[in-house]
């Protein structure tokens, strides 16, 4: 499978000389008080519906223990500047609270409760020298700005991934390639064809052919509700390759809507073998890979 | 380096090598022309399992092959095309028209046996 593109990586933010400094009075604020802080919003955690399990399932110790690294983290990126870790962290976060099914919302109330914690205390500090305070509060919404767009693109990208991996799933399932007896496999297809999954079609025929050493495959296309002429130009090269392969390709199940629109269209379809339905298909097969099919009557097959 | 050539009974099997030049090309078929008569033989296996690309020069020549072994009194067959040069071939619009094809080297000395009606001195 196609790997997920890797997540461009954020770039640190740029910050003026004074917004660094009130970044770093925010900081140490919060590291005074980040007991306090801490408690709080695990306090109100609790209280939350979609928080509540997470919260209670985990020790105490280690809610301590991530606050803890989420703040050393924090502290190199406020104080000395060094970002990377500590974006990567909220990237790591974000990534998580998608598997876990948490909802986007949920993160934007972690944060609201977080500055409802944080500012009495930054008033407390700063409250006498309001410039200062609006410097900070800057700062602190910066911060969380940075944190709620790195953890919602990496929210974001997992889902995208768990999609595309759905896809790629359904995909799988839609082509299934059935061995029957030997020489013999059935590729019936069901579903919309649109080019990449006729590609993908092909590809598996092809391998197919080679994994079983099949000599003969009937392609059912009795689920296909509508064939245009990309699908039906780059099944026709299929056959083509796989008789190159030495393999005969049979196909089945054909509707007339689908015969009509192939002709209407005026695909060249003289080198495909067709056969009404797949029984008629199986029983084609056989004859070409000279099996015959006898059904025993039930007093010979007494044991 | 010439494509090396072996011999089973009436039946020549020839290997193409991964990666082989139109002038080998052209000297297998002037080889396959006079040895098919020489050694009496009735069929040809021509082995593509390794080759990686087989290009409309290489497509023509294998057709003029089994042409040629063909009115020389033998019948060839084309074995093991894999999927992404069958498919490449298709996509170059290159086809084998009336050679045969076969999977591997077992169906293809079936083949050539039905084909000769058991001709090609097995012993099967």
């Amino acid at each position: 499978m196609e790997r997920a593109r890797p997540l461009a990586e954020p770039p640190a933010p740029s910050l003026a000389v004074d917004e660094q400094a009130a970044l770093r009075d925010f900081f140490e604020v919060y590291d005074a008080h980040h007991e306090e802080v801490s408690a709080a919003l695990l306090e109100w955690a609790r209280g939350h519906p979609e928080l509540r399990a997470w919260v209670e399932g985990t020790p105490p110790e280690e809610h301590a223990e991530r606050q803890r690294r989420s703040r050393e983290l924090m502290r190199r990126a406020a104080l000395d500047g060094e970002w990377e870790p500590y974006l990567e962290h909220l990237r790591t976060q974000g990534m998580t609270y998608s598997q876990a099914g948490l909802s986007f919302r949920t993160w934007f109330e972690v944060v609201a409760g977080f500055r409802r914690v944080i500012h009495p205390h930054l008033v407390e500090a700063y409250g006498g020298d309001l410039p200062r305070l609006g410097a900070v509060l800057g700062a602190v919404n910066r911060l969380l700005e940075v944190a709620l767009a790195t953890v919602g693109e990496a929210y974001l990208e997992a889902k995208e991934e768990q999609i595309r991996a759905q896809q790629e799933a359904i995909r799988e399932l839609s082509t299934p390639v059935l061995p029957v007896r030997e020489g013999l496999i059935i590729l019936p297809l069901v579903g919309a064809i649109d080019s990449t999954r006729a590609q993908q079609i092909t590809e598996r025929l092809l391998r197919g052919i080679e994994a079983h050493r099949a000599r003969l495959v009937v392609l059912d296309i009795t689920g296909v509700p509508a064939v245009d002429s990309a699908v039906a130009n780059h099944l026709l090269q299929t056959v083509r390759a796989a008789r190159l392969m030495g393999a005969t390709v049979v196909v089945t199940g054909m509707s007339a809507a689908n015969a009509q629109t192939l002709v209407r269209i005026g695909v060249d379809l003289s080198g495909l073998n067709t056969v009404g339905d797949l029984r008629g298909g199986l029983e084609e097969a056989d004859r070409l890979l000279g099996y015959r099919t006898v059904r025993v009557e039930p007093e010979a097959r007494a044991d | 380096m010439t494509v090396p050539v072996l011999r089973l009974g009436r039946t020549l099997i020839v290997t193409l090598p991964s990666a082989v030049s139109d002038t080998e090309m052209l000297e297998l078929q002037d080889r396959l022309a006079e040895e098919v008569g020489e050694l009496g033989i009735r069929g040809v296996v021509l082995d593509v399992s390794v080759v990686d690309v087989l290009d409309s020069f290489a497509t023509r020549t294998l057709r003029g092959i089994a042409q040629t072994v063909r009115l020389r009194g033998a019948r060839a067959v084309i074995v093991g095309v894999r999927p992404e040069v069958a498919f490449s071939m298709v996509r170059l619009g290159l086809t084998l028209e009336d050679v045969p094809t076969a999977l591997d080297l077992e169906e293809a000395l079936d083949h050539l046996d039905r084909a000769t009606g058991g001709g090609t001195g097995r012993g099967r």
